[in-house]
Order: C-alpha cells, then structure tokens, then sequence
C-alpha cells in the first residue's frame, strides 16, 4: 500500500510540473482564425494582421 | 430558445465568458448580456472589425471563427450561416472549451420567424378571361 501511495504522489508531482512547464512556454498573446472551408492559422505576433485583431480585442476588453 | 435566454444561460454555464452579444449578417443586435446598448452595440462594430480583417486572410472563403488571447482577457467571435456570437472571457481561457459553449449557445437559438406574406386573392373565374371573348 505504501508502494502505491509513494507512486501516486511521484504520478501527480509529474503531471504538476508537466503542466507547469508547458505554461510558462506557452505564449500569453494568441490570435488565431479558423475559416468556412475548414482550415486554419494562427497569426505571427508582430504581424500588423495580429495586431489589428489584438487592438479590436483591447478596445472591447477596456470596457 | 430567445438569444437573450441563451446568452443568460451561456454566462452562468460557462464560468468564463463575462460578456456576450448575437447579432445577425445585418448588424442588428439579437441578444446581449450588457446592460446598456452602447457597450452590446461595441462588442458588435468590433467583431464586424474582425471579421472583416478575418475575411482578407483567405481568398475564397469567409473566417468562420477569431479567437484572441491577450495577458488582459480573450475575444471570441463565431459565425454560423447569417449568426455571430462575439464574447469576452477573463485572462488564460480554454479556448477549445469557449468555443464549443459559443457553438452550443448558438446551436440552442431559436432560427428567425420567417414573415408572413399576404394571401394572393384567388381570381373569381368571372375576372379570368374568356377565350371565347379573344
């Protein structure tokens, strides 16, 4: 039982750190866009399309 | 269901869309979570915005969905058939899970009524011409 116990809580320290890590690298802005044929992209952060929609969201954000 | 029982519904489900409007191809406001017209009628004008900057980064077909994640909050816009359901979430939302409740919230509003057209009087035979008369 201590066995068990002992693999448990190296099982869920791993699962913490897994999702820590992959948090700290994931970008905290994001504009991505999904079309009717089913296809889609996600917009490079200095692109002016990227900052056109990141500056619409602000403003609706602001208020 | 209305739009605005729908919208009701999607922000006490969600737990993180904090605002939501549904308007159609025209503009016009179906449903809101704002209190005041002013703030539902912004959240419209900017995902008309993005949409339309959306539409010019393909060239044969229309976006059908804008997600923006900012350090601030996240704007959410989808289109199905002649529907938009723009929101806004808090910082860091499961976009996946945002989208999919959008989707369900849309999927859950009753289509327009279409308008009741006028009866075409039937023609009485004695108004039809006769061919004996010609």
């Amino acid at each position: 039982v201590k066995r068990l116990i002992r693999l448990a809580i190296v099982a869920a320290l791993a699962i913490w750190a897994w999702r820590f890590a992959v948090g700290i690298r994931r970008p905290s802005s994001r504009v991505a866009v999904a079309f009717a044929d089913g296809s889609s992209l996600e917009l490079p952060t200095a692109s002016p399309e990227f900052e056109l929609l990141a500056g619409e969201a602000r403003s609706v954000l602001a208020r | 269901v209305d739009a605005a029982s729908a919208l009701t519904e999607l922000v006490r489900a969600s737990g993180q869309i904090e605002r939501a409007v549904v308007f159609d191809a025209k503009g016009a406001v179906l449903g809101s979570t704002w209190a005041e017209d002013a703030g539902a009628q912004a959240l419209v004008d900017a995902a008309g915005r993005a949409l339309a900057a959306a539409d010019e980064l393909h060239a044969s077909t229309d976006a059908a969905r804008v997600e923006v994640e900012l350090p601030e909050g996240g704007f959410f816009v989808l289109r199905e058939g002649d529907r938009v359901i723009a929101a806004t979430t808090g910082a860091k939302p499961t976009a996946g899970l945002v989208v999919y409740d959008l989707r369900t919230c849309l999927a859950q509003i009753d289509p327009p009524k279409p308008k009741r057209r006028r009866a075409k009087p039937k023609e009485s035979p004695e108004d039809a011409p006769r061919e004996d008369e010609a």
